[in-house]
């Protein structure tokens, strides 16, 4: 199979971590949905992105070393209009320069606002006597309050995605419970897959993650992710 | 001249299992252990092999020729046990491997579990166990055993007479299941093979699952781990040998050294032990919860047949057990069973009012003179209704010897007939009426639990286990 060179390019220039940018265009490549995502270094290309993929849009800090964007002040959602988007890049450019002085901003990224789905994580990381191993939850805050997450490891079977699927406790969640619309089991499982592939291909990816990856009815898509190198 | 064994072992660890000339290095002195201990047990089990003793310092004991070396034994030697000072160990190992010896059990300790210097020495005898091609069991092990053969080297003294060969393996890295440490000779059950993994510097559980995945005593294997030692190899074999006979896991947590900062949800949240039992659900492994449960669950494998689905059937003494095994049942994925028609009319036709989903003594047994006699009607019933899988039973000891006899009569005539998984659990007012039966049932190969939660999670196991056959098998 052939490699993209992403991967190769960032060893050579011996980073670890992937932009957000970089991690949806490699991921794009290999074929996992994710949300079409651009990368503006004024407020002034920020607009004429927006303008083009279409409002509301989300903006967002694009820093190597800020990777939790949403408790540096570096993210805003629903912007509806040139001036709230205008707006929105001087805050988050005020907010992550004043808690990270000393960090590398490449500019912002400006993505459309995706339609709500059901928020679930995929990730993968490696355990010093397993390996490589994946997880999926229940995003939001089934993950970060409840650990409502399972873990199998890499490669895994359909079987195995169907069962991690199934093993979290809110699985009903997925189902469609209380007339929440249900979504594609099996494009979870086809994610699931797909990212398990992808770490045996890339064995250097040290930690992967979509996180939230929103399923919906008939799809997945990736919303935010980040992809972590092995050192050197 | 190095002289091999004549026969070739079909696996690395025969020679540990079933050896035929075994030597015995180091403490030959009177007490509660070392190798004259080991010596004892040996013959005492009926070990039909040689046995060499090994110390410069004696010429004989016990009627055996004591040899200064084990290169003076005139004969191979499958498997040595070496019981002596730490920094005696390495010089003895090359002895053994110029000797042609291809196994060998390291009880003496102060080596990686005491300090550096006992690490250094414990890979110095990694290393030479690897230039002379033998396997080492320990360090800091009190070894193995192999009822069924007498192969008992057991360098601390039982406290019992024999160990009971049976289908249950139990190895672990603790001296917990070592047969000086549980009352093996009290239980009603079997044991197959016992190994104390001590250090684990070479021996560990793979070796150990493959030579049992082929052993014909063992019908389960249970495990107590700290630390896996080649993750990927540990899952490719379980996984493999589950499909022969079921392998359930205790493991001790983990704690500081996944805990390492990670930047991701993924990172932080896999430090929690989650990701083994992802394994275990992943190779088909059954994760147990507490010590206790790794020496009363496996039995529900050794002697019963597997359940061909989760419909529970509950014959009980006493309403309020009936509904917390229920409750249990739910938990473990088993489900009470709906009797037909057919069983629910013979019930009653036994006795008014029996027929219902739990099967409630109390009634007769409190109205009836000869109670005894309906009671292998009612179990029979239960036991061939199509609806049934496995069964749950509670048996009342009374409060004398009377219906101990009754009882035991009435389970061997199941024994021919039964086709079902039955789990026992005995009450009564005497912990002596309790223990009686409980060792006849067992020793009948009907497994009696300690406690209706253990029967009921038992089943359940069991039942787990025959859908992950099946699965395996489509």
């Amino acid at each position: 199979m052939k490699r993209v060179s992403i991967v190769d390019r960032l060893k050579k220039e011996g980073r670890t971590i992937l932009t957000e940018i970089e991690a949806k265009t490699f991921l794009k490549q290999e074929g996992i949905p994710v949300i079409e995502t651009r990368l503006s270094k004024t407020p002034k290309e920020a607009i004429s992105i927006s303008q083009r993929i279409g409002f509301p849009v989300v903006l967002k800090i694009s820093s190597p070393e800020i990777l939790h964007k949403s408790e540096a002040g570096g993210v805003k959602l629903s912007l509806k209009n040139a001036q709230e988007v205008k707006v929105a890049y001087d805050e988050i450019m005020e907010a992550t320069r004043k808690k990270y002085p000393r960090a590398t901003i490449h500019g912002v990224t400006v993505q459309k606002m995706a339609k709500p789905g059901t928020e679930v994580i995929v990730g993968t990381g490696k355990d010093p006597q397993f390996g490589p191993f994946i997880m999926f939850g229940l995003g939001g805050i089934f993950v970060e309050l409840l650990k409502d997450v399972s873990f199998r490891i890499i490669p895994i079977t359909r079987r195995d995605a169907r069962e991690m699927i199934g093993e979290i406790k809110g699985y009903p969640l997925l189902l469609g419970y209380r007339g929440r619309e249900s979504v594609s089991l099996s494009a979870l499982e086809e994610i699931l897959l797909k990212v398990s592939q992808l770490i045996e291909k890339y064995p250097e990816i040290k930690e992967l993650e979509l996180n939230p990856l929103f399923a919906y009815k008939n799809r997945v898509l990736g919303i935010d992710a980040r992809i972590l190198l092995e050192g050197p | 001249m190095i002289i091999q064994s004549e026969i070739t072992p079909k696996h690395s660890l025969s020679n540990f299992f079933e050896p035929g000339r075994i030597g015995v290095i180091g403490l030959l002195r009177e007490g509660f252990f070392g190798g004259l201990v080991v010596i004892k047990t040996l013959l005492r089990n009926g070990f039909s092999g040689e046995i060499y003793p090994v110390n410069p310092s004696y010429k004989e004991i016990l009627g055996l020729k004591v040899y200064p070396s084990i290169k003076d034994v005139p004969a191979p030697v499958d498997l040595v046990l070496i019981i002596t000072g730490n920094r005696a160990v390495p010089h003895i190992l090359r002895e053994c491997g110029e000797k042609g010896v291809r196994a060998a059990i390291v009880v003496s300790d102060g080596f990686a579990e005491r300090d550096e210097e006992g690490a250094k020495l414990q890979k110095e005898i990694v290393e030479i166990g690897r230039q002379w091609g033998i396997r080492i069991l320990g360090p800091n092990t009190a070894g193995i055993a192999n009822p069924s053969k007498g192969v008992l080297p057991n360098p601390y003294e039982l406290g019992y007479e024999r160990l009971k060969p049976g289908g249950v393996a139990l190895c672990g890295q603790t001296g917990m299941i070592n047969p000086q440490a549980f009352p093996y000779g009290d239980l009603g059950y079997g044991v197959s093979k016992i190994c104390d993994f001590g250090n684990k510097c070479d021996v560990d559980e793979c070796d150990l699952m493959e030579y049992l995945e082929e052993d014909s005593d063992t019908k389960v294997i249970a495990l107590y781990l700290e630390g896996i030692r080649d993750g990927r190899r540990f899952m490719e074999v379980g996984r493999r040998v589950q499909k022969k006979k079921p392998i359930l896991i205790l493991k001790s947590g983990r704690t500081e050294e996944g805990a390492k900062a990670t930047s991701s949800h993924t990172g932080a949240l896999a430090v929690k032990d989650q990701i083994f039992d992802g394994v275990c659900k992943q190779a088909g492994l059954l994760r147990l919860d507490s010590f206790g449960e790794l020496f009363e669950l496996p039995k529900i494998f050794s002697h019963q047949p597997l359940p061909k689905g989760n419909r529970l059937g509950i014959v009980t003494f006493t309403g309020g057990v009936g509904v917390l095994a229920v409750d249990e049942a739910t938990r473990y994925g088993l489900r009470p069973t709906i009797l037909t028609r057919r069983t629910i009319r013979e019930l009653s036709s036994i006795y008014p009012n029996l027929g219902k989903p739990i099967i409630d003594l109390g009634p007769p047994m409190a109205a009836l003179r000869d109670y005894i006699s309906i009671y292998p009607k009612i179990l029979r019933a239960v036991l061939k209704d199509e609806n049934v899988d496995c069964l749950f039973n509670v048996i009342w000891t009374g409060p004398t010897q009377t219906f101990l006899e009754e009882y035991l009569r009435i389970y061997r005539q199941l024994k021919e007939i039964n086709q079902k998984t039955v789990a026992t659990w005995v009450y009564g007012p005497k912990v002596s009426l309790i223990q009686e039966l409980t060792f006849g049932l067992e020793e009948l190969g009907f497994p009696v639990f300690k406690d209706l939660e253990k029967a009921i999670k038992a089943l359940g196991l069991a039942s787990h286990y025959s859908v992950l056959k099946r699965r395996e098998e489509r």
